[in-house]
């Protein structure tokens, strides 16, 4: 039971973190909290059962085809719904665009791909058991994408670029790095992080339109307790949201497991607003 | 009579008072002939329609002030349809308790909504937008979980039958009056908080917090009050959801239907109350008559909504605004009216007063922004405060107006401290300020932004204004006036009616000083109001500036223009690197060798 | 179109720029010849770095911009930097997460990779203080090594004309020196530099030619070697 606890856990929590790197992707390249990120996330999972079951596609043609889908999303959302607002001084202008977009993106799928959950084939034949390739397939993802951003961000000039513009996007512009351009590219590595978040976890977690609502919260979990921001806080926070939940769903049952993540999130951040690691807010006058 | 959109035409001249009245009027008139005479149709889907629509806009009209007023981003609102839905009927059908008496359970749904209201709409009050809409969204889904887990109580999946009221609003015409009724009830208990000063209060808090906290306006009192009436108008708005529905299950609270909900207000526009009450109309009924659109509904909302933040951020209200689309008279000039100051600040007499600053310091990290200041205004006095970019002018001004708690020293205001970190405690000591970049709001009309400044002297309550009663029309009417006259001192009243982001910059300078006014303030801050402004309206800027102090409020007036500072300051505090570099009067100042060093450098 | 020996550098003319609704520049008209550094003075709130944004494009501007022969109304930041024109902000904003040596790359960006590499040991010639505090992150600095790195930044393009925002802003008499000679030594190799400065005798000694701007517009224009040049400036100051 234990074994499954934990095994259930650290996978849904490596999901939950990736989500969580998604969100702080985005932030870090335009100061802005997007709700497309649970979308990219239950796409994942769907575009990925579309590719292989439906269509048949060999699985890595599969998985790359849904990266490529991530990537196109993001540049997408980047497009409508993040630089036109970027400039007007209403500031929660942003949260309304993506938002709608995320739920247009979300209907679409009910329609067309339907309100059931679908199964996700089986990408490779190891398991069952606490070894199952759905538990450690999305611990691998979220491995290889921590490692892949550290590389990024310390051996790339982009990556620094990158980590430039999440500091000082005035400075920045002044340098005469390209701005737009790295703000497109920043969305675009978002969508292939979301749609890798989903996609691991889909054996888990089924190819369902509802998965968008549930990974937008249980995403922003992590980000909101770790600090809006810091990829290592989304990374403890989403491994011990997914501990937590498993733990809590085994012990009082799935419905008040819910409740009790809803519940201490809430208070921590009613104690905490930045978080456990935050930062102090702006000057203001 | 309310009008029909945000801005009030208060400018007009009084001989075409009536039918600018009549005017606004229409629409509700409109509106209110269609509802009680749509049982002539005789068509009963119709009439299951219009009872929806009926009953989500009791929803919407309390939401209405949280979303579209205090601008508080609450999607997952439809917890308090759920949980007002429930309470009516788990009361009624005697579940848990003796069997009550729908009336009784409906006013406990109100309640019961009011209370949760409160508790879904606190964490506004500390987490920023996107974080409290979160959490909204979580307690949408911690309220459906319970509904589905509590079995003995809510039915679980299965669900409980809702309550049947007795005649005369029994199933059929008699509950559409009861519904429309209700929903008539809310929207003039709304309209009025509209045009109340706690509408203003709420849509300055949402547009120009920094302004509304320097007017006074209390921002957790206000909002929570907020929540309580929407919430009670959500629960009630469930109930009667209830006895429509005759049968509740937890899937019929949907996330899509707490998305309806607040796309129709921002549809509508935010500060109107005709605008959401016609985007919710438009919404309940747009599936209903087109039958492919039922399954792309919410997807069409949600496309609506893209559509409006993109390219229509005022939503309907602001299509039919036709009145601000009349074009300016192109070369405006402000004339102040310094005379008419002897009848804004009224004095209710006694001596001035000074404020003292002494030894005041203040850290940011490391850097030392103000190192040992002293500082007095008196009374009746211009004191001009200059110095070098970064020397801790402003600093020092958001000390004295509260926003800034020094690490040491004191400020006294009659040789009383006064409180720090405590901004909208100010007002009350009728200290008031303008801001280095104007914080108004935009949406509203140039009177509506000044009274925003006269908040804190309302007398009626809230309860008072909800009803319109006599007090709240007193209070208005004095507001009204006094703002009017604010405008005609600072030389904008042609101005009153038209929007405030209509104005050019040197105008909302002079705005915000008319705003400053309705304070009568004794003291008066001024932080750089000539950047921007043209020669000839520094000039007129001066004398006005020099009338108020000689009225006998006392005058700080930070600022770079040199000139300005020489020709109307009766003292002058010079500032470097944080510290007092040398005080006296103008002459002493101008010919201080340190002091044209500090600004020449070297 | 080859520029004639007479064209300025950089010729502005008629230039207005402001913030949202405020207007601060009032159609101003300023030339910087190649090789010469011009100093701009002025008294807080008279739009000397609201100029310097709007020739580099920081904020949107009407009027005139001439740089080198090309017309810049239309340009940014970005353009800027890729013509030859760098302005160095004010207030020493420097990355302080990454690497001296990365804050230099970064000035770089897109210059092929051993070139840069060059560029910036170059940059770091000027400023051997921090040269040796290259791999440290650039938080460790202090401001005033910091203002080094800001304006070593600006010089990893080699720049035609170089802006500096009150490069002096928080430095020690010692270390203002440092960044002034610096500018010497850049006029020596062929680069313009545009300076805004408070130290007013400090910038009419190095400069050749000093404009003064109050409240938004160009109140003088003269060369340093001019003799009343300090009353006149306390006049145009205080007027």
């Amino acid at each position: 039971m234990l074994a499954s606890i934990v095994s259930h856990g650290l996978a849904l929590g490596a999901v939950y973190a990736l989500i969580g790197i998604t969100y702080n992707v985005m932030f870090s390249a335009s100061r802005v909290f997007s709700f497309t990120a649970g979308m990219l996330g239950m796409l994942g999972g769907v575009l990925g059962a579309l590719f292989i079951s439906k269509l048949g596609l060999p699985a890595i043609a599969g998985f790359v085809l849904v990266l490529v889908c991530g990537a196109v999303l993001g540049i997408v959302t980047e497009i409508v719904t993040v630089r036109p607002v970027l400039k007007s001084i209403e500031q929660h202008l942003y949260v309304l665009s993506t938002l709608a977009f995320a739920l247009m993106v979300q209907q679409v799928t009910a329609i067309e791909w339907g309100t059931e959950a679908q199964p996700f084939p089986r990408l490779i034949p190891i398991g069952p058991g606490w070894l199952d390739q759905q538990f450690w397939l999305p611990m691998l993802a979220c491995a290889v994408t921590i490692v892949g951003l550290e590389f990024l961000y310390r051996r790339s000039l982009v990556g620094r670029a990158f980590l430039a513009i999440a500091e000082d996007s005035y400075a920045a512009r002044a340098l005469g790095l390209p701005e737009q351009r790295l703000r497109l590219a920043s969305y675009a590595l978002a969508g292939m992080i979301g749609t890798l978040a989903g996609f691991s976890g889909a054996e888990m977690q089924l190819a369902y339109f509802g998965n968008q609502a549930v990974l937008n919260f249980y995403g922003f979990v992590p980000v909101a307790l770790g600090g809006m921001g810091s990829n290592r806080g989304a990374v403890i926070g989403g491994l011990a949201l997914g501990l937590f939940q498993q733990a809590a769903n085994f012990l009082v049952g799935g419905i008040f497991a819910a409740v009790a993540v809803f519940v201490v999130f809430i208070l921590v951040l009613l104690l905490r607003p930045e978080g456990l690691a935050g930062a102090a807010s702006a000057r203001r006058v | 009579m309310m009008d029909a959109t945000a801005s009030s035409p208060a400018a007009r001249p009084r001989a075409a008072g009536w039918f600018a009245r009549l005017e606004g009027a229409l629409p509700w008139l409109a509106l209110a002939v269609i509802g009680v005479g749509l049982p002539l149709l005789d068509d009963s889907y119709i009439g299951v329609i219009a009872q929806r629509a009926c009953i989500y806009w009791i929803l919407c009209a309390g939401l209405n002030l949280v979303v579209g007023f205090a601008g508080q981003i609450a999607i997952g609102w439809v917890a308090l349809l759920t949980l007002g839905a429930y309470t009516t009927a788990v009361l009624t059908a005697g579940k848990a308790t003796a069997e009550w008496h729908p009336y009784l359970a409906l006013m406990a749904s109100a309640v019961a909504g009011a209370v949760f209201g409160v508790v879904v709409g606190l964490p506004a009050l500390r987490l920023r937008t996107f974080y409290f809409a979160m959490t909204t969204l979580g307690f949408a889904t911690i309220v459906t979980q319970v509904a589905l887990a509590w079995n003995s109580v809510t039915g679980g999946g299965v669900g409980t039958p809702g309550p049947v009221f007795p005649w005369p609003f029994d199933p059929g015409w008699g509950f559409y009056y009861f519904c429309l009724g209700l929903a008539a009830l809310a929207t003039w208990m709304t309209a009025n908080i509209a045009s109340s000063r706690f509408g203003r209060a709420l849509v300055a808090i949402r547009d120009a917090e920094v302004a509304a906290e320097a007017s006074g306006i209390a921002k957790p009192a206000l909002l929570i009050t907020v929540f309580l009436f929407s919430g009670a108008l959500a629960g009630v708005a469930g109930g009667l959801f209830s006895s429509l529905q005759s049968y509740i299950t937890p899937d019929a609270f949907t996330f899509d239907l707490s998305v309806l909900f607040f796309i129709a207000i921002l549809i509508g526009g935010r500060g109107s109350i005709m605008g959401p009450l016609l985007g919710t109309i438009i919404l309940t009924a747009l599936p209903e008559f087109a039958a492919p659109l039922v399954a792309w509904s919410t997807f069409l909302y949600a496309a609506l909504l893209l559509v409006i933040v993109l390219a229509i951020p005022g939503g309907i209200a602001d299509l039919l605004d036709y009145k601000n689309r009349r074009p300016l008279q192109q070369h405006r000039e402000i004339v102040p009216r310094p005379e008419l100051l002897a009848h804004v600040l009224d004095r209710a007499g006694g001596p001035g007063g000074v404020i003292e600053l002494k030894d005041i310091a203040l850290h940011f990290g490391g850097v030392r922004a103000i190192d040992g200041i002293d500082l007095e205004i008196r009374a009746g006095e211009v004191h001009g405060l200059i110095g070098p970019n970064g020397s801790g002018k402003t600093t020092t001004l958001n000390v004295i107006s509260g926003y800034y708690a020094p690490g040491t020293g004191h400020a006294r205001l009659n040789g009383a401290d006064l409180p720090f970190n405590a901004p909208s405690a100010r007002a009350g000591y009728r200290i008031a300020r303008t801001f280095q970049t104007p914080r108004i709001v935009g949406g509203a009309s140039v009177l509506e932004n000044v009274m925003i400044g006269g908040t804190i002297d309302g007398r009626g309550s809230f309860t008072e204004s909800m009803l319109a009663l006599p007090r709240h029309r007193r209070d208005e009417a004095r507001l009204r006036e006094a703002g009017m006259l604010a405008l005609a001192t600072v030389g904008l009243d042609q101005l009153g009616a038209v929007r405030a982001d209509r104005l050019q910059h040197s105008e909302l300078r002079f705005m915000e000083i008319a705003r400053a006014l309705m304070l009568r303030p004794a003291f008066l801050l001024l932080d750089e109001p000539a950047a921007g402004l043209s020669a000839e309206e520094i000039k007129r800027l001066g004398a006005l500036i020099v009338a108020i102090s000689r009225a006998g409020t006392g005058v700080l007036l930070v600022e770079h223009h040199a000139d300005l500072i020489f020709e109307i300051c009766d003292r002058v505090t010079v500032l470097n690197l944080g510290k007092v570099l040398a005080a006296g009067t103008p002459d002493e100042i101008r010919s201080h060798r340190e002091v044209v060093n500090a600004y020449l450098g070297g | 179109m080859p520029t004639s020996a007479a064209d300025p550098l950089l010729a502005i003319s008629g230039l207005s720029a402001g913030y949202g609704k405020i207007g601060v520049l009032r159609g101003i008209d300023l030339t910087v010849g190649a090789g010469e550094i011009v100093a701009l003075l002025g008294p807080n709130g008279a739009g000397k770095s609201t100029l310097l944004k709007a020739i580099s494009g920081l904020l949107p501007r009407s009027g005139s911009i001439r740089f080198a022969g090309r017309d810049m109304i239309a340009a940014g930041p970005r353009d800027a930097v890729n013509a030859g024109l760098v302005h160095v902000v004010e207030g020493h904003r420097v990355f302080t997460q990454l690497s001296v040596t990365d804050n230099l790359m970064l000035a770089g960006y897109g210059m092929p990779t051993a070139e840069l590499a060059g560029r910036v040991e170059e940059a770091l010639g000027f400023f051997p203080e921090i040269a040796e505090k290259r791999a440290e992150r650039a938080v460790t600095l202090s401001g005033g090594q910091q203002q080094m790195l800001a304006v070593a930044q600006g010089l990893v393009r080699r720049p035609r004309l170089l802006m500096l925002d009150e490069p002096s802003a928080g430095l020690s008499p010692v270390l203002v020196d440092r960044v002034l000679t610096a500018a010497a030594q850049l006029r020596q190799a062929g680069t313009a530099v545009l300076l805004v400065e408070q130290l007013i005798e400090k910038a009419l000694k190095l400069a050749d030619r000093v404009y003064a701007m109050a409240r938004g517009s160009i109140v003088l224009e003269a060369s340093t070697g001019e003799a009343d040049l300090p009353d006149r400036l306390e006049r145009a100051y205080f007027r």
